[in-house]
């Protein structure tokens, strides 16, 4: 059995959500009731694989909005009480979707294995970040060609690329051949130590890196205030907002910019599930985050472990083996709508 | 071309609080980090209505299991074997209070349970099995529990090798109650629901009204709620209760 750990993306958002999923109490509730609330198993779900496997699955809502992050202890406790119950519920492997995995991470969550009475079993978790990583790197390979983008020559800028999916993505941008990469990220020393890990690369500041990208992969979280001038951008760019939240096309869109949501995939078949419209996905019967969808190939693949752990763990192997599972079971990763793409004359002009 | 401006919400947030390294600098007001000091008199003066509030409930729950023998008559065996280690974990908790000098103020234990104490009494003198087992054996066990995790950490050294031993035990009788419950939860559904609706409130309240001494034990509010409701919740999908359900069972807590 898989499971999913996810939240609303606001608290405005969640109380709606509930009203319509009939949790009428907690709809009412105010910002502090919900920092008291337990997670809540939400749906359960069956997911059937072209190779004829069926899997079944849960959906937790850590019952975490945003708003809580700068209560430190509220949002560790809605992390671990939301691995607690997963684990409780017998669930062999669980992603960390949206901030449940940035929470983990940053506020060093592996030293709360014990919650009340029970002992996390880190095995059962992923953060899902291989999948997500190998999903990225698949969006810019398909559909920077379609912008008229040649690869081999482009400039390929990671914004956040010391991170566990941003060091992935120069990792696999490096095998595969690019014109040059540019690292952006914010702290001087682990950009340094990554330059010389890979023997290229050029560190830039996010702006300078703007002014010459021709793709730009975003896998940091965008300040709200944040501001793109698009003006400065080169013509055709790609920009494949793999953040969390997403909301770089607010930001960046300008005729000639194309921006694709990262690390979002999608299913061959419709999935009888509320849960997704909850994240906003265009098509929510069949779109999922890559970290999810990690979850749901791990257990299709009977691969009970924790796959994706730790900071800067990912091997290119590991996102070879989880993009073959991904393509076997059904997935595809987000391409830009045709309207998004310009016409073949022009691409090719 | 890129500009800062202050323009907030939760992304911001987001990349301030990642950037902020939070266990190393926390935020105002939520750090309690480290042991009180077990020796002032602000803390014994807490620790004197905590602690009877503690021994009362462990006395409450030695009465309720034998009364309950009275309506399950052929488990009554089982009852007062229950009963009997409430009794122990009284001994082992007057110890504790004793261990700091404090006397514990019984009289304000007994004001604190005599809303639960008087809807168990009325639910016993009408036979309701359900209602009784609800308050005593699911509510009153899984606010211990939790409540006694949460002490755990931040228990003077005698206290906590005590209460360590009784959380153990603690599982044991919400197991007996969620058991019950679950083999008979066909027919006890409707009451279920309606003595939840009449005592989780009142769990609720009790947890306000402690709250301020409960800090003076680094025990904070949110933590006891929020670890109460998923110990409850925990065991009513044991009993075999939907999700929804389930919501709004506990909602009914977080919203009275």
């Amino acid at each position: 059995m898989f499971g999913l750990i996810g939240h609303s993306t606001s608290f405005e958002e969640a109380r709606q959500k509930a009203r319509t999923l009939g949790y009428d109490a907690f709809a009412d509730g105010d910002l502090d009731m919900w920092c008291a609330a337990p997670p809540q198993l939400v749906e359960r779900i069956t997911i059937n694989s072209p190779t004829g496997k069926s899997i079944e699955g849960a959906y937790i809502d850590s019952v975490f909005v945003p708003e809580m992050l700068r209560r430190f202890k509220t949002a560790k406790r809605k992390v671990l009480k939301a691995m607690e119950l997963a684990q409780r519920c017998g669930i062999d492997i669980t992603a960390l979707g949206g901030f449940t995995s940035i929470i983990f991470e940053d506020m060093n969550l592996l030293r709360e294995q014990r919650v009340s009475a029970v002992e996390l079993d880190w095995q059962r978790f992923t953060t899902g970040n291989t999948h997500t990583a190998w999903v990225i790197c698949q969006q810019v390979e398909t559909n920077a060609p379609r912008l008229g983008i040649d690869l081999g020559k482009a400039r390929v800028a990671v914004v956040g690329a010391t991170g566990d999916i941003g060091s992935a993505v120069c990792r696999w941008m490096q095998r595969r051949g690019v014109g040059e990469l540019l690292l952006v990220a914010r702290r001087p020393q682990p950009l340094a130590e990554l330059r010389d890990s890979l023997g290229e690369g050029r560190v830039l500041a996010l702006d300078e890196a703007l002014a010459e990208a021709d793709v730009v992969v975003w896998v940091a979280s965008l300040p709200q205030s944040l501001e793109i001038d698009s003006a400065r951008l080169p013509r055709p760019c790609l920009m494949i907002d793999g953040g969390y939240p997403k909301n770089l096309d607010s930001k960046a869109a300008a005729p000639g910019v194309h921006v694709l949501k990262g690390g979002i995939v999608e299913f061959w078949q419709d999935i009888g599930w509320q849960m997704m419209e909850v994240a906003e996905m265009a098509v929510p019967q069949r779109q999922m985050f890559a970290c999810f969808a990690e979850a749901i190939l791990l257990d299709f693949e009977q691969l009970h472990t924790n796959f994706s752990w730790g900071r800067n763990n990912i091997t290119l192997e590991a996102m070879d083996r989880i993009g073959a599972a991904s393509l076997r079971h059904g997935f595809k990763a987000l391409e830009l709508a045709p309207a998004d793409q310009p016409a073949p004359a022009l691409a090719s002009a | 071309m890129v500009m800062l401006s202050p323009n907030t919400p939760a992304a911001d947030q987001a990349a301030a609080d990642q950037d902020a390294h939070p266990d190393s600098a926390p935020a105002g007001g939520e750090a309690l980090a480290g042991l009180p000091d077990f020796t002032t008199d602000r803390y014994k003066d807490a620790y004197s209505r905590i602690n009877a509030i503690v021994l009362e409930g462990e006395q409450e729950a030695h009465d309720n299991y034998i009364a309950l023998g009275t309506l399950i008559s052929d488990q009554a065996e089982e009852l007062a074997r229950l009963a009997r280690m409430e009794l122990k974990h009284k001994k082992g908790f007057t110890a504790c209070a004793n261990n700091l000098g404090v006397t514990a103020d019984m009289a304000f234990a007994r004001e604190f349970f005599a809303p639960l104490h008087n809807n168990f009494q009325q639910a016993l003198a009408e036979g309701k099995v359900t209602t009784c087992l609800l308050i005593q054996a699911i509510l009153i066990e899984a606010f211990a529990i939790s409540a006694y995790h949460i002490y755990i950490p931040v228990a003077d050294p005698f206290a906590r090798k005590i209460t360590e031993g009784v959380v153990k035990d603690e599982y044991t009788h919400l197991n007996y109650g969620q058991e019950w419950l679950k083999a008979n939860l066909e027919t006890v559904r409707e009451e279920l629901m309606q003595a939840n609706r009449d005592n989780l409130p009142l769990v609720r309240r009790m947890l306000e009204q402690v709250a301020a001494d409960a800090a003076v034990l680094h025990m904070e509010q949110e933590d006891l709620m929020a670890d109460f409701l998923s110990c409850y919740q925990e065991t009513l999908m044991e009993i075999g209760l939907s999700s929804r359900e389930i919501a709004r069972m506990a909602a009914s807590a977080l919203t009275a």
